[in-house]
């Protein structure tokens, strides 16, 4: 490379920068804030939703929009607002986070989680935890108080005790419908099972598979974050990680382009490193934000046939949510008085 | 045109403690695992063979961070994790934290091939592996008498050097282009020395340490993984070429030189490109490295 071109190089990226800098500083109080949350992909057929259990999603997805948004009102980070509102979603025992994980192959739910701070670029991460009621939480001490940005399984839980959080039994986590549905998975499994025994197991249709929370925001100072919390799949394999505590996969976020928290058929969007390519796509493509997702979910990830969706915001407080599956579970609050939830493509459902 | 390069770590490279016979030794290391994948691609093999064969053939020698011989957690064991990506279908596996299988990489490879997933870790990957027949081997098969040395010393509050063994930045990988034109990646490695158990770097996860797309460029890193997750690296490398029509050292020179130094993050990459043109950069004192191509250029460098 021509010294030229490295000083040209230099000099985008020190603008670049620069203008971070600066657009960190106080912002007015016009500044535009917003909150996008999201619920899972693998949302249940319309035919099999009554309107008791589209209320109560709606009641959930509700709660936790406006806890993170409150957040932001009152001036909060960015980052506060994202762990307000996914703490809320993995308390909720409907979504598939926390309390109401889907649960593995032994019974058991295995939770993932990630934050990211787009000031930074500063991260952090947890795998395969079966005994910490917020992994979110978890997530952002890791990225707080450790070097580290991932820990997995028993190291992430020594870890956890190290900071004085208290570890739950595995049976916090377990509710009578996740039982039901890996059962049903289980006979799903034995069915298809043909000849050549097969440990890792598709899910039967229908059922809320990809059910992963996660929401990103925009603060009044300008800054962005992004976090996403999961059980994973159902009658997953011992040990299988997603695209949700990965970095550039499943979440990501910089102040220099977007945030993004995905949901779907995880290892698609570890393979194309989804978040990311969001993101690459708005800063080096000069796309918009929704022709980035559309580009990431309505092309590339269909042509692999990764089934899901994403929400995306960028520092303007533009919001993206997207998906090529049936339905997403969603949620988008702002300053300008927007306030959504939906469940299918029809915003209005 | 088909080519290899592979690495086996970067960092503080001091040259006074890196005496004659042991840097023959890294060398000779070296050389065998270029050797061994470049064999792959003359007999017109798969560039997926050719960096599991390299690889593979560092995971088994002492001196490097991966396999028998890695850098060892503040609990005394090796814990290691490893990736392999396809650049032709986008296909990857990765293992992380497992503590029983001898080479890692061909367990990352069978989770790529055998199973719906991209990444286990932990127990649940060595159950995958006893589920394919794998046979696994005690932890006391990875200690060796200088891990456990070097433990030691850094535990007592002793700077470790990052290297001789490479240490702290020591990870070892390869990239490949074959005849067909299809790119892989493979990284493998134990981790940091004294690290926390659990701790996860870049190697395993793709788009970090390890990234593979045919037509774009192949990477494989070594270096602060922190670091590396926090500017999904490998993926950046790859994004710069295919979106801003970056040359490969273009984009190989930004990330490390402008993005991770302003992070303050150092280390080093090998990436190769869809004609089979290497490069192989670091910020560290020095890395060790390797590329082999079928125009004749065959080099081993350590600074």
């Amino acid at each position: 490379m021509s010294r030229r071109n490295i000083t040209v190089i230099l000099l985008a990226l020190l603008a670049g920068t620069a203008g971070s800098v600066c657009n960190a500083a106080p912002a007015p109080a016009s500044a535009p804030v917003a909150i996008v949350i999201h619920g899972g992909a693998g949302v249940i057929e319309r035919s099999r939703m009554t309107p008791e259990r589209a209320a109560s999603y709606r009641a959930g997805l509700g709660a936790a929009l406006d806890a993170g948004y409150e957040v932001l009102e009152r001036g909060g980070s960015s980052l506060d607002a994202v762990v307000a509102a996914v703490r809320q979603l993995e308390d909720d025992p409907q979504f598939n986070a926390g309390r109401g994980a889907v649960l593995n192959q032994d019974g058991d739910a295995e939770l993932d989680a990630a934050i990211m701070d787009g000031a930074g670029p500063r991260a952090g991460a947890v795998a395969g935890v079966h005994h910490v009621r917020n992994p979110i939480e978890l997530a952002r001490l890791v990225m707080d108080k450790s070097p580290h940005v991932l820990l997995v399984a028993g190291g992430a839980e020594e870890f956890a005790l190290e900071q004085g959080m208290v570890l739950v039994p595995r049976s916090y986590f377990r509710t009578e419908a996740r039982e039901h549905e890996l059962q049903e998975a289980r006979r799903a499994a034995a069915a298809r099972a043909t000849g050549k025994p097969t440990t890792l197991i598709a899910l039967p249709a229908g059922l809320p598979s990809m059910g992963t929370v996660g929401a990103v925001a925009l603060d009044r100072a300008g800054n962005l974050a992004a976090a996403t919390s999961t059980g994973g799949l159902t009658n997953k394999h011992r040990g299988r990680v997603g695209d949700t505590p990965l970095i550039g996969a499943g979440t990501y976020a910089s102040n220099d382009s977007c945030a993004v928290s995905g949901t779907g058929e995880g290892e698609y969007y570890i393979r194309q490193v989804v978040a990311y390519d969001v993101c690459a796509l708005v800063q080096y493509r000069r796309m918009s934000l929704a022709q980035a997702v559309h580009e990431v979910v309505q092309v590339k990830l269909r042509r692999t046939g990764g089934e899901g969706g994403v929400i995306a915001l960028d520092r303007s407080g533009n919001i993206a949510m997207d998906f090529n599956s049936a339905g997403m579970f969603r949620g988008a609050r702002d300053s300008r008085g927007r306030r959504e939830i939906a469940m299918y493509r029809d915003a209005g459902d | 045109m088909y080519a290899i390069a592979i690495h086996g770590g970067a960092g503080a490279v001091p040259r006074a403690t890196l005496a004659a016979e042991r840097e023959r030794n890294y060398r000779a290391g070296l050389e065998a695992a270029l050797d061994g994948g470049y064999a792959v691609l003359e007999r017109g093999g798969a560039s997926l063979d050719a960096v599991a064969t390299a690889v593979r053939l560092l995971e088994d020698h002492p001196s490097f961070n991966a396999g028998h011989g890695a850098a060892l957690t503040r609990d005394g064991a090796a814990e290691l994790d490893a990736a392999i990506m396809d650049g032709s279908r986008l296909r990857a596996g990765a293992v992380a934290s497992v503590r029983h299988v001898k080479n890692p990489i061909e367990l990352a490879r069978r989770v790529m091939e055998k199973s719906r997933h991209v990444l286990l870790v932990g127990a649940g990957a060595e159950e995958f592996a006893l589920e394919e027949h794998f046979s696994l081997v005690p932890n006391q098969y990875f200690r060796t008498p200088e891990r456990l040395e070097q433990l030691a010393s850094e535990q007592r509050g002793e700077r470790v050097s990052d290297l001789v063994p490479p240490a702290a930045h020591g990870t070892v990988g390869a990239v490949a282009r074959d005849a067909s034109g299809n790119l892989a990646a493979a990284t493998s490695t134990g981790g940091m020395t004294n690290k926390r158990p659990g701790r996860v770097g870049d190697s395993p996860i793709i788009g970090a340490g390890t990234y593979a797309k045919n037509g774009v460029c192949a990477v494989s890193a070594t270096g602060h993984g922190e670091y590396f997750i926090r500017a999904v690296a490998a993926h950046h490398v790859c994004a710069a070429v295919e979106y801003r029509g970056f040359t490969l050292e273009q984009a190989v020179h930004e990330l490390l030189h402008v993005i991770l130094r302003t992070l303050g993050g150092d280390g080093g990459l090998i990436a190769i490109d869809h004609a089979g043109r290497i490069v192989m950069d670091f910020s560290t004192e020095g890395m060790f490295r390797g590329a082999r191509d079928a125009s004749g250029r065959r080099e081993i460098a350590i600074y």
